[in-house]
């Protein structure tokens, strides 16, 4: 009977300790900077238009092809607000196939795409799951609002 | 209280009207009650904090409970046995609420104080709720639930006996079935110091008879999946945790009253009756938490050592219980020796159990499977393959 | 004894899955039970196939490493390591140093939470009310928040690179672990007191489910399984990859092959893990992650290669067949949980139905990695 007072012993013991229970959706416990949520695209403050050329090399890295990307020649490099020659025509997301593998991230050559960082990008739940297939308006919506920002690990290593 | 309410109207089947209601009112309100207190202190354990979501505190837990429960659809399977399938919850929990109606929660507080066979007739309703396990078991025509119904009935059986033969010693102490009686014997001593090893065995034989931890083999979840209630849902399956429930309380309550004292000890019996029925309501729901802490803790067991436990452990301990008893009380000995020789036992039946608990009965695995292969040969020659 | 029957009894066929409490999953086993006795058991597996051998074969080396984590979906940096290592190996990449540290340190933590689930799993399986379960998730959860922390990701890391890995500790990290490892210890120490020395809990699983070691060896178990039975295989040991040569710890043996054993395993294995993942810590180099070289693309010679590694189940193999180009020819995953699912039958055989599901948690399965 000794492992059977000893058992009640540790079930009383963890009773006298406090709950590990986060109230979840009063409480949003500080995500870490590293956080990948769902990709978006990010909004060059300086020319006022997006990073990204709409290059499609994240499309041909994507494991379950859940983006759709369309170029088109920027109106601003000919007004000569911007030296970008080629600028991203539509881009879409599907969130519903999308696994969250950073590697859109990794391929990107402009720094256009980032990973979600924050709680926009987790609370994600849709009634219908075309709902979850974001446009570019909802994509740099985040970013254009300064929500979300591209960051670099904190030791300066290379991601690529 | 009731007893005068009832007698006011002087009708007698108003009376009985009253008390019936008073008996289903209360414990299903008890039984909600429960059912909060032990998500509550079953978190706790776990380091949760249980439900808080629904009310101040969760407190209105159990009523968004009942209320989905309430508009769930009445499911029943299609081949089940439509009577006996609906008849098996009002058979299972009716008898177990039968048994408020005896208990004493004051002098004269209770649905019906002062039956002369009030601990008969605790110990008898009890043991029918077994036949509605059966009942929901056989008719749902689903094997988990004949299983499990199969189960329960070996189990509850088994474990009635030394339900019983505990409670018979605390009987032959005072000499009386009548409850009242029993609780007014304690008021210096509670039954507990004079006979440990008789309230750990009302205790194991009491976690069994309610199906709970370690002895919830009839609707044990990760086997059978709910056992005897596997098929039914909605209101029925309420029914079912219901009679669960209620089980505990009045075996907690019960037990209360025949072990720790039930509202004379330690106040006398003179004390005014708020009091008494707070003492009760304290013990009680000290011996539920004591039954949810348990059911907390531990794993449960086979059933062929959940049998051999019950018949040859329980059961001769009983024995001795009530031998003990008899001696006492035939030649007048202190009843300290009691104590002694009672608490005795009890360690030295914790140290020999402690060695033999999985020595059961079953045969080694060789002779099973020799006894499964024998009889597949045997199969294969009497039915040839056509 | 041979009970002669006056009536003849039929055998109770239950299906015990694909959706069920013990099953872990959607594994389905049929089981003819006489009474209580289990007579036979069929196992009926593939409801979680999802192709991850084929779809490997579209995906280029750094994709594929998100297959892997969703082949075995408790031990994500184990699985990982396997497959990065065999794309290594055949490429003739060396890991930077720091890198390989890297990885043992992740797939020693992540040892840790898959052997909790296992046993906050099993407690539930035997019959604890979501007290194992609790004290498991517990600690598993702060190892998932560490990964997070590292990775950004709670489940699916996919954190290894062939070449290295994604990204260095973030800063803070070997507080943070030094931290969790006490965390886990604790843990360790609850399980030991609710079940260990529980007779309730040796009751159930004491002389249940016994194989010997050549039963073992036979049935191809390897891992806690094996260890369990006695046989002293330890792939981190005796075919070290990585840098397990520099390290330090023992293997737990058992000496039943019972239940009990196989449980006791992951508790002693665990605490190996805290030793190593201490160790780790301690000889961290300094330096890049990944190599200073590495083509944009990676694209494999033609060849073919087998490696393994010891995963919290077992022998993790993955057998690469490259035919030139930035994608495997053919990819070979070999799940012990496959394996050791085949002495299932053997096991069950003769026990009660309560036994049957001891013995399938026993197995610590995940479905994922059987049907791939």
């Amino acid at each position: 009977m000794i492992g059977v007072i000893k058992a009640m012993g540790t079930t009383f013991k963890t009773a006298l300790r406090r709950p590990v229970t986060v109230q979840y959706p009063e409480i949003h416990l500080p995500l870490p900077e590293r956080e990948r949520a769902f990709p978006l695209l990010l909004w060059d403050h300086d020319v006022d238009e997006p990073f990204c050329t709409g290059c499609q090399a994240c499309e041909r890295a994507c494991p379950v092809e859940c983006m759709t990307v369309t170029m088109r020649d920027n109106p601003k490099q000919k007004e000569g607000t911007s030296k970008r020659r080629k600028i991203v025509d539509t881009f879409w997301i599907d969130y519903g196939r999308c696994m969250r593998c950073n590697i859109c991230v990794e391929v990107c050559n402009f720094d256009a795409i980032a990973m979600n960082n924050t709680w926009s990008g987790i609370e994600r739940s849709a009634y219908d799951r075309r709902d979850l297939v974001m446009d570019m308006d909802e994509l740099m919506s985040k970013s254009m609002a300064g929500q979300v920002t591209r960051w670099t690990p904190d030791d300066g290593s290379d991601e690529k | 209280m009731t007893v005068l309410l009832g007698y006011a109207f002087g009708i007698a089947w108003v009376d009985a009207l009253i008390r019936l209601l008073v008996v289903v009112l209360t414990m299903t309100v008890l039984v909600m009650l429960l059912t909060y207190l032990e998500r509550k202190v079953v978190g706790r354990i776990q380091q949760r904090i249980g439900p808080t979501r629904t009310g101040p505190a969760g407190l209105l837990q159990p009523v968004a409970d009942a209320l989905k429960l309430l508009g769930k659809e009445d499911l029943m399977p299609h081949t089940a046995d439509k009577w006996v399938y609906q008849f098996a919850t009002i058979a299972f929990f009716v008898p177990i609420f039968l048994g408020f109606v005896v208990l004493p929660f004051a002098e004269d507080i209770g649905v019906r104080v002062g039956l002369p066979l009030g601990l008969f007739f605790v110990i008898a309703v009890s043991s029918v709720g077994i036949v509605g396990l059966l009942m929901a078991g056989l008719a749902s025509d689903s094997k988990y639930a004949l299983l499990g119904g199969v189960r329960a009935i070996g189990q509850m059986i088994s474990y009635e006996i030394p339900l019983v033969l505990s409670v018979l010693a605390v009987a032959m102490m005072t000499g009386s079935l009548d409850l009242r009686e029993i609780v007014n014997a304690q008021d210096k001593v509670p039954n507990a110091v004079w006979q440990p090893l008789g309230f750990f065995l009302y205790l194991t034989a009491c976690t069994a008879e309610m199906a709970r931890r370690p002895f919830d083999l009839p609707v044990s979840e990760s086997e059978l999946v709910g056992g005897p209630q596997v098929e039914f849902s909605g209101i029925r399956w309420s029914m079912f945790q219901l009679g669960e429930y209620a089980n505990l309380i009045i075996l907690s309550a019960f037990g209360s009253i025949m072990f720790l004292g039930g509202y004379a000890w330690p106040l006398a019996g003179d004390a005014a009756w708020p009091v008494q029925v707070l003492l009760s309501i304290v013990k009680t729901f000290l011996l539920i938490l004591v039954f949810m802490w348990i059911g907390a803790t531990f794993p449960r067991l086979r059933i062929d050592q959940l049998m051999s436990f019950a018949w040859k452990v329980l059961i001769p301990l009983t024995f001795v219980q009530i031998f003990i008893t008899g001696l006492v009380q035939t030649y007048d000995l202190p009843d300290i020796i009691m104590t002694v020789v009672s608490g005795g036992a009890l360690v030295l039946a914790a140290m020999v159990v402690r060695r033999n608990v999985s020595k059961t009965g079953r045969r080694p695995r060789a002779e099973r499977v020799a006894y499964i292969r024998a009889r597949q040969a045997a199969r294969a020659e009497s039915r040839p393959l056509s | 004894m041979v009970i002669e029957h006056e009536y003849e009894t039929v055998d109770l066929n239950i299906n015990m899955g694909p959706v069920h409490p013990a099953t872990h999953g959607v594994f389905r086993a049929v089981l003819a039970v006489d009474g209580e006795l289990v007579v036979d058991v069929d196992p009926v597996i593939g409801y979680m196939h999802r192709g991850g051998e084929k779809l490997s074969e579209n995906l280029d080396y750094r994709q594929g490493i998100g297959i892997q984590d969703r082949t075995d979906y408790l031990s994500q940096m184990n699985s990982e390591q396997a497959y990065v290592m065999a794309a290594e190996k055949l490429a003739g990449i060396e890991p930077p140093p720091r890198a390989e540290w890297i990885r043992v340190l992740c797939a020693e933590l992540n040892r840790c939470a898959s052997h909790f689930m296992f046993l906050g799993a099993y407690g539930q399986d035997i019959g604890t009310f979501g007290t194992a379960f609790s004290y498991a998730m517990r600690e598993r959860e702060r190892v998932m928040d560490l990964f997070e922390e590292l990775t950004g990701e709670r489940m699916m890391y996919s954190y290894f690179r062939v070449g290295g890995v994604a990204w260095d500790l973030p800063a803070g990290f070997e507080r943070k672990v030094k931290t969790l490892l006490r965390h886990v210890l604790q843990g360790v120490n609850d399980f030991e007191g609710l079940l260990s020395q529980n007779e309730v809990f040796l009751a159930r699983t004491r002389d249940i489910g016994v194989l010997t070691g050549e039963q073992a060896l036979d049935y191809g178990l390897t891992g806690p399984m094996l260890r369990a039975s006695g046989v002293d295989w330890d792939l981190r040991r005796d075919e070290p990859y990585s840098v397990y040569p520099q390290l330090k710890f023992t293997v737990p043996l058992g000496q039943n092959g019972d239940c009990w054993d196989r449980y006791n395993m992951r508790i002693q294995e665990i605490k190996e893990s805290v030793k190593l993942v201490e160790q780790c810590l301690e000889m961290l180099p300094a330096g890049p992650i990944m190599p200073d070289k590495m083509p944009r693309m990676l694209r494999l010679p033609v060849g073919e290669i087998y490696v393994r590694t010891e995963n919290p189940r077992g022998e993790y193999g993955i057998y690469l067949v490259s035919k030139g180009g930035n994608k495997p020819y053919r990819l070979k995953m070999r799940s012990p949980c496959f394996c050791n699912l085949s002495a299932l039958r053997e096991m069950c055989i003769g026990e009660y139905l309560s036994d049957a599901v001891a013995i399938i948690g026993a197995l610590d399965l995940v479905m994922g990695e059987v049907d791939r």
